[in-house]
């Protein structure tokens, strides 16, 4: 009886449109990434409908990072969810003051100050550069998961490029005003005198045990400790804004 | 004088909360007396980024030049924050 019961459980199903509601991400989003094999739907009823199973979408919302990518991808996305999404920056510095906290229950006073700050720098980039023109969802995604000492943050604003072309018309890939982000101080913001947030990252991840992988259009760049140069790459996908995950395995 | 930071926050990070500080912090600046020092004091705050500093330091700095000494710096995230500005 136990492992029919089990079975049963394991094999509970959930409409297209609940797994859009807990995933974030739009119902047209679902279908295609059933038709590339992302995330694989069952066939069920004399429709044919979609559905899920809870377990898998389960085993999916555990990796936040993946959750953040997929959303920041997207075509079509929709908000996610109300624990990881700031549509506000008083949401999002209230969050990251959450994090804060969590964080100095488990880890000495360097982690909890220069993590807070990274991720504080970042999310509030966005914000900074994308005030009035979010091409469609306001915010930024934000999420952590202190177990598996990693800060996720997404946004679907207009991306790096976009925002350095307003001052550096010259740049035409998203690779070049990545790097340019990495290492000039310049800001999208002209002629506000600013423009060294991500200095300021990279700064410390390379003084630090922590990791940092960037993503904004097709190029991203993987940052560790003790990295000397700034080498951007092409990424597999393609996003509007800008995708990030920052580790810090080692220091806890 | 001497300006406690942590009066602003622990957290401080957003520039949009490094200008309202600086704002609201005008009337206090406006009546300090010629040649006094200005001491900000980085006690108790936890987070500090450039884009905080950068709207409420770098103005302080412009105004008063080497009249501003900073004491207790050694949070990481100040360390790191000034390092950055004074570059």
């Amino acid at each position: 009886m136990r492992r029919l019961s089990n079975s049963s459980m394991q094999n509970k199903l959930i409409s297209i449109g609940k797994a859009s509601r807990l995933l974030g991400v739009s119902i047209d989003t679902l279908r295609r990434w059933d038709l590339a094999g992302r995330l694989q739907s069952i066939r069920s009823g004399p429709r044919g409908h979609r559905y899920y199973h809870q377990s898998d979408i389960e085993q999916y919302l555990q990796n936040v990072d993946t959750i953040a990518q997929h959303w920041a991808e997207a075509p079509h996305a929709i908000e996610p969810k109300l624990e990881m999404y700031c549509q506000t920056r008083d949401i999002f510095q209230t969050r990251l003051e959450t994090l804060q906290s969590g964080l100095s229950r488990i880890s000495p006073l360097t982690t909890v100050s220069l993590i807070t700050a990274i991720a504080g720098e970042i999310g509030n980039n966005s914000f900074d550069h994308n005030l009035g023109n979010w091409p469609d969802i306001p915010g930024v995604f934000f999420a952590y998961s202190i177990r598996d000492r990693k800060v996720v943050l997404a946004d679907r604003g207009q991306g790096i490029l976009a925002t350095l072309k307003r001052v550096r018309p010259e740049l035409t890939s998203a690779q070049e005003a990545l790097k340019v982000a990495f290492t000039e101080t310049i800001s999208g913001r002209f002629p506000e005198a600013r423009g060294n947030g991500l200095k300021f990252v990279k700064s410390i991840i390379i003084a630090n045990p922590f990791t940092l992988y960037f993503q904004t259009g097709n190029a991203c760049l993987y940052l560790k400790q003790n990295d000397t140069n700034i080498v951007i790459q092409k990424a597999k996908t393609s996003i509007n804004g800008c995708f990030v995950t920052i580790g810090f395995e080692e220091l806890l | 004088m001497i300006i406690q930071l942590k009066k602003f926050g622990i957290t401080l990070v957003s520039r949009p909360s490094g200008k309202e500080a600086w704002l609201a912090f005008q009337p206090v600046l406006n009546g300090i007396s010629k040649n006094e020092e200005i001491i900000v004091d980085f006690n108790d705050v936890v987070v500090l980024t450039p884009s905080w500093a950068d709207e409420f330091l770098t103005p302080l700095y412009k105004r008063f030049n080497n009249r501003v000494k900073l004491n207790n710096t050694a949070n990481p995230s100040v360390t790191a924050t000034l390092a950055i500005l004074t570059k």
